[in-house]
């Protein structure tokens, strides 16, 4: 694969899908330096085995934003996250098939009952996706309403906030658990191998040569 | 005065240029422009207001939303500040010089003003210069405005320009081809546009195969044109792909230390393109420095445009050397500071005596000053 001394950063989400993402890079041929498998560590930036290439941990929804401002050339996030903001900048070349769960609306059990989505002309709602839950209800004619939450979303119609949220779901516990049931699902999530459209514009070898690296490993597998 | 005033807190995304960059831009504007005359185009300039409809007529609806609008007390009818200048450049070209012979080849640069800014570029005002090919719709057309644009990017100092040729007309005629209704097409398109893989996958059924193939046709020239001559193409896109692969090759063979690259499922931006477009980049630079390609100028007359944006240019470019400034003390002849400027430096007249010349030269940021018939050298620090 063709290569150039500039440097190569490749941002990772935080948490639970970190864990799925790892395997993939490494078998893609990257390893970090140990301080990155070191809870204890309060690097933000870590080395690799390639030189000009590094690796930084932020929140997924950062991910997407280091990417599309170019401050990070090659990323994954979900594509909760990339439908959110919608960067034109941020290229979404390859479904890594991990991470799996549906963004949905869902409601308390008790008013799913009696509730009939397709008399909806105003809903209030609270979620972390501001941007798709507006989009998402304007294109079936409905006013939403966001209440914009960075957790704890089920929490909100038990306390009054309001009846509905719009959240992930993957095994659906954590609904069920607080009262909750599944109302519609707006769209379903994976994480994606995600480049800045600039780097890939202007470093195509290189850029493109992960592409397809990452491609092999997922065939693989 | 208010808080604000008192401040000068300005509107989001409006800024005030301040030496040395107000200067670097309109130096750079010149250059590019200097550049376009030297191959024959001729400068014109339109107002910064208009009518709203005569904006927004033909190719201009696209850029309806962004537009500031304001009520002429005069006429009673709406204007726009214009978002963009290639749609009035084309307007000069369809009514004032209708009849001057074609291909006719204007130039233009100037401020533009947008109701929103974008992720990459939050400034709601940004400079523009760009050129305008009016009554030709040919490949010939196409390879001076990709050389242009190369020729300009060369000559500024842009470190490691790429141009990013496409075909926005490929996608929807792919479509067609292919038999998607209207919304399956725009979903298709929506998708290729992020590059979006598995969003492509679900759009496009049984013809993923290929749409996948043009997704992946995206990257160095000659290698991407070799894979789509290899795609089981409809006659229409193929005919298409032909021409992008002769434009290819005629730019290889022009510019061949040019870096090319083909992207041929892009048509995010280039909605009001009939033809083969291309996008400026330089490595390391976020965003673009300008765009290009054909499109109809006033819905009709077939064009092939090139527009620099010059906020990202300047950052694709070093900084510029502070320009040599001497000191001129209080008292200096005045035909000695003319003879200095008639050779080429820039003075700056003390107008009171001082009794530290040096350190007056040096708090008024003169890079030199002017002693006994002599420049000296000042320690800027």
């Amino acid at each position: 694969m063709q290569t150039s001394n500039e440097p190569l950063v490749i941002a990772l989400p935080k948490g639970r899908i970190l864990d799925e993402v790892m395997p993939l890079i490494r078998r893609a041929g990257i390893e970090p330096e140990p301080a990155f498998d070191d809870p204890g560590s309060r690097l933000l930036r870590f080395a690799t085995n390639h030189p000009h290439i590094s690796i930084v941990r932020v929140r997924s929804f950062d991910v997407a934003t280091f990417v599309a401002f170019g401050a990070a050339q090659i990323g994954v996030a979900g594509n909760d996250v990339l439908l959110e903001f919608d960067y034109a900048e941020v290229y979404a070349p390859l479904d890594l098939g991990i991470g799996r769960c549906r963004l949905m609306v869902a409601e308390p059990a008790e008013l799913r009952r009696t509730d009939d989505p397709g008399r909806w002309s105003h809903v209030r709602v609270a979620t972390k996706y501001p941007g798709v839950t507006q989009r998402y209800f304007a294109a079936r004619g409905v006013q939403a309403e966001c209440i914009k939450l960075n957790g704890a979303m089920e929490l909100a119609p038990s306390l009054g906030l309001c009846r509905r949220i719009v959240d992930l779901v993957s095994t659906g516990a954590t609904l069920k658990a607080n009262g909750l049931v599944e109302v519609e699902t707006i769209a379903h999530v994976t994480s994606r191998l995600v480049v800045n459209r600039a780097a890939l514009k202007t470093r195509p070898a290189e850029v493109g040569g992960w592409i397809r690296r990452f491609q092999e490993v997922l065939d693989a597998a | 005065m208010t808080e604000y005033s008192n401040k000068g807190l300005l509107p989001a995304g409006l800024r005030d240029g301040l030496p040395p960059q107000a200067e670097w831009e309109a130096r750079v504007t010149e250059r590019l422009l200097e550049g376009f005359a030297r191959h024959g185009y001729q400068r014109v300039k339109p107002p910064l207001i208009e009518f709203e409809e005569t904006l927004l007529a033909a190719s201009g609806a696209p850029l309806a939303s962004q537009m500031f609008r304001l009520m002429d007390p005069i006429s009673q009818r709406m204007m726009g500040v214009r978002p963009d200048i290639t749609l009035q450049v084309a307007r000069i070209a369809e009514t004032r010089l209708k009849d001057q012979p074609r291909p006719l080849r204007l130039s233009y640069a100037g401020q533009v003003l947008r109701v929103r800014g974008s992720q990459l570029r939050p400034e709601r005002q940004f400079a523009q210069a760009g050129i305008e090919l009016i009554g030709v719709a040919t490949l010939a057309a196409d390879l001076e405005a990709v050389l242009l644009a190369a020729v300009a990017l060369v000559e500024l100092g842009v470190p490691n320009p790429s141009i990013d040729l496409t075909q926005p007309m490929l996608v929807p005629a792919l479509c067609r081809g292919l038999g998607f209704d209207a919304a399956r097409a725009e979903a298709a398109r929506t998708a290729l546009d992020h590059k979006d893989a598995a969003s492509l996958a679900a759009v496009a059924g049984e013809a993923a195969p290929l749409l996948l193939g043009l997704l992946a046709a995206a990257g160095p020239a000659s290698p991407v044109m070799a894979v789509l001559k290899g795609l089981a193409l409809p006659p229409e896109a193929r005919a298409m792909v032909a021409e992008l692969g002769r434009l290819v090759e005629e730019v290889q063979a022009a510019a061949p230390d040019l870096a090319l690259t083909v992207d041929a499922g892009e048509y995010r931006g280039f909605e009001y393109h009939t033809g083969i477009s291309f996008t400026l980049f330089a490595r390391g630079v976020r965003g673009e420095l300008g765009r290009g390609g054909r499109y109809l100028s006033g819905g009709e007359e077939p064009a092939t445009g090139l527009t620099l944006y010059l906020d990202s240019l300047l950052r694709a470019l070093p900084a510029p050397e502070a320009p040599r400034l001497v000191f001129l003390p209080a008292g200096t002849p005045r035909a000695a500071g003319r003879k200095l400027r008639a050779a080429g430096h820039r003075t700056l007249q003390g107008l009171d005596p001082v009794a530290d010349v040096r350190a007056e030269a040096r708090r008024l940021a003169c890079s030199h000053m002017f002693r006994d018939g002599e420049i000296e050298e000042v320690d800027r620090k």
